[in-house]
């Protein structure tokens, strides 16, 4: 498919040492077409932290092929990695990963202090990203004085904001009551409907099943790939 | 990473360090003495060098300056105190020998020296009146504030002038405008044509320049003082009295050029050393001086080197010690920048500026350290000390670069972490 953001193909990941490796990913192929909206789940351990390390370019696979846009990165040095994370990946953690001696505004400008982009620029992308997620009136909080949903808004943006291709969240809602995660996930279904692809690990049954795609997880492998055609090709439009 | 971007990452840094401020200080203990020590250092040196050019100058480099001494008293003299006469020090003689066995001399520049009473009507107070040529207080920078210094005029016509030292006219207590008063000197009236500033001259200095602490100074022309006083002084000390006489009190001799005082000093001691037996004599050559004081002042350097380099090299271990221990508390926060697409050397660099940052502040303070310690050593030791502006840039820019240094390791094992464990990391 020539308009997929993701192709990997026969993807191993290897843990531990040459004598003793121990295998986490076992030739995992999957595609990612733009636009789509695909859950990730199976069993703690299965391997879907693994999976999207490699996806955010985090980590390398062992074996394999990663074509993001087309481009293999799987053999790129750590420097162009790092820049492929900056400018085309967007992640969002489980337990936010905000910096906390840093403001909301400053959180958020991190990825474009790291594109070069210059500071007056900075300041007004991010306000007017911080505007769109809902947190306008907490730009100068610190993480500290904000809930947990507020935090997971501000870790969106943050993933947002330097207009990646790719947009990977590991169990956003892990951490999160009911009410922040449903918050959480409107904000993700509402990026969706504006045409981002957006990788999405979950435990919970009830957001994989409002995605359009979920791809189920066990040892190492895919057990499991379904689309529901339907919502699969109106994302994709 | 950018230079623009350099700064942004400094008050980073500084924001760091000021959540930690108890334990920046602590940190910055080590570079703020170091840099406290070259500040005193290199001020005190540069005081020392300019006190010791002073009193050179003061002095003339190129002179030789002979004191007549009393010598060692012999005796014998128990019986004969009533009369006795003590008869020691340069001669006319000796004058004119020494021009002739020395050829680099340039010039000779006699001193006639009697200590004598002032008054100013009922006023008194005891001087010492310096019988000088007219070149003597310019040769020498005494300074004439008000009035004028005797002429060559003055010298021919034993003209009874004098140039008097601002405290004595104070310590005699006139009131009005001293320059044309007469005094009387030793039984002789004399015209104040000049008044000198008082000024604060080095014990050496003073001790060269025949200069007495406890007396106030006259300076007459040298014809006139010989032709008035004469070579004999009378000094009362504990109900006895003193003479003694003195041909030449000092010598002044000015050698042909600075690289022919060493030469001449030779010549001139080695001709004194056969003509005075009894060491009657002292020789002074302010060259010299400097010389010892640059030995006085190497030790002093060695010694402030030493506390610069210990405290530096100890201040730079603490900071990397910190820097280590502040690089595991924020390895998660490495994690999540390398994750948002710092590189290695954005990192580096982040944590580089950090410790540059801890670098210019302790320099900052040992700046401040410094200038304190220095007060308090020319409060207690009066050497002088001079604080050029540059200094500050020298301090900070090796406090700075001891910091950089001491940074390097752990910012590069920062850099190093790889991304995932860093995110795990609790
Ligand atoms: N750095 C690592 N070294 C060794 N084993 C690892 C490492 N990272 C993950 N694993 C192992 O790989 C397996 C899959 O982990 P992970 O991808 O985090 O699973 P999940 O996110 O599905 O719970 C686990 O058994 C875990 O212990
Ligand atoms: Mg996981």
């Amino acid at each position: 498919m020539s308009d997929s953001v993701v192709a990997i193909e026969g993807v191993e990941k290897q843990y531990g040492t040459a004598e003793t490796p121990v295998c986490v990913l076992k030739g995992v192929d999957l595609q990612i077409p733009r636009g789509d909206f695909a859950a990730v789940v199976g069993a703690s351990g299965s391997g879907k932290t693994t999976l999207m390390n490699i996806l955010g370019c985090l980590d390398r696979p062992t074996r394999g092929t990663y074509r993001l846009e087309g481009e293999d990165v799987s053999r790129l040095s750590d420097a162009a990695l790092s820049r492929v994370r900056n400018r085309r990946i967007g992640f969002v953690f489980q337990s936010f990963n905000l910096i906390a001696q840093l403001t909301v505004v400053e959180n958020v400008e991190v990825p474009l202090f790291y594109a070069r982009v210059p500071r007056r620029e900075r300041r007004r992308r991010v306000e007017a990203l911080l505007e769109a997620v809902g947190l306008s009136h907490r730009l100068h909080h610190h993480p500290t004085q904000l809930s947990g949903g507020e935090c997971q808004r501000v870790a969106v943006a943050r993933a947002l904001v330097n207009e990646p291709v790719l947009l990977l969240a590991d169990e956003p809602t892990g951490n999160l009551d009911s009410h922040n995660g449903a918050e959480v996930m409107k904000l993700f279904h509402l990026l969706h409907g504006q045409g981002r692809t957006i990788v999405l690990v979950t435990h919970n049954p009830e957001i994989a099943a409002a995605l359009p795609r979920v791809i189920e997880m066990r040892d190492g492998s895919i057990l499991r790939d379904h689309a529901k055609t339907t919502v699969a090709a109106a994302g994709g439009a | 990473m950018q230079i623009s971007a350099l700064p942004e990452v400094f008050v980073l840094g500084l924001s760091n360090l000021r959540r930690n401020m108890l334990r920046s200080l602590l940190t910055m203990l080590g570079m703020i003495f170091g840099v406290g020590s070259v500040i005193a250092m290199l001020s005190v040196g540069a005081g020392a060098r300019h006190a010791i050019l002073e009193r050179i100058g003061q002095l003339g480099i190129q002179n030789i300056i002979v004191n007549s001494v009393k010598p060692p008293q012999e005796k014998k003299s128990q019986g004969m105190e009533e009369n006795w006469i003590d008869r020691y020090g340069l001669t006319f003689d000796d004058e004119a020998m020494l021009r002739e066995v020395c050829p680099t001399i340039e010039r000779v520049f006699p001193v006639n020296l009697v200590r004598k009473p002032v008054w100013f009507g009922s006023s008194r107070v005891d001087a010492s009146v310096l019988g000088v040529t007219p070149e003597h207080l310019e040769m020498f920078r005494l300074r004439v504030g008000r009035g004028r210094a005797f002429t060559e005029l003055d010298a021919q016509s034993d003209a009874k002038v004098c140039v008097v030292r601002k405290s004595l006219v104070r310590e005699l207590g006139v009131l009005r405008d001293p320059l044309g008063l007469t005094l009387r000197i030793g039984g002789y009236s004399f015209e104040v044509i000049g008044v000198l500033e008082d000024e604060q001259f080095e014990s050496h200095t003073r001790k060269a320049l025949a200069l007495d602490d406890r007396a106030h100074e006259v300076y007459v022309p040298y014809s006139t003082s010989m032709r008035t006083f004469g070579i004999a002084t009378f000094v009362q000390r504990a109900g006895s009295e003193e003479r003694s006489v003195v041909e030449l009190d000092q010598l002044i001799v000015m050698a042909a050029s600075p690289d022919l005082v060493y030469t001449t000093a030779r010549i001139l001691s080695a001709a004194l050393a056969r003509a005075h037996p009894r060491k009657d004599y002292e020789i002074v050559i302010p060259l010299e001086l400097l010389e010892q004081s640059e030995k006085t002042q190497a030790v002093f350097n060695v010694v402030m080197v030493l506390i610069a380099a210990i405290s530096l090299v100890v201040g730079g271990i603490g900071i990397a010690n910190i820097m280590l221990a502040t690089i595991t508390e924020r390895t998660r926060e490495i994690g999540v920048r390398r994750a948002l697409g710092a590189t290695r050397s954005d990192i580096t660099v982040q944590f580089l500026t950090e410790t540059a940052a801890i670098g210019l502040i302790g320099g900052i303070f040992g700046c401040a350290f410094g200038f304190a310690v220095l007060r308090i050593l020319v409060a207690f030791t009066g050497w002088t000390a001079i604080v050029e502006p540059h200094y500050f840039a020298i301090s900070l820019v090796i406090s700075a670069g001891v910091a950089v240094l001491s940074g390097i390791y752990p910012a590069r094992r920062a850099a190093r972490l790889d991304p995932i464990t860093s995110l795990r990391y609790e």
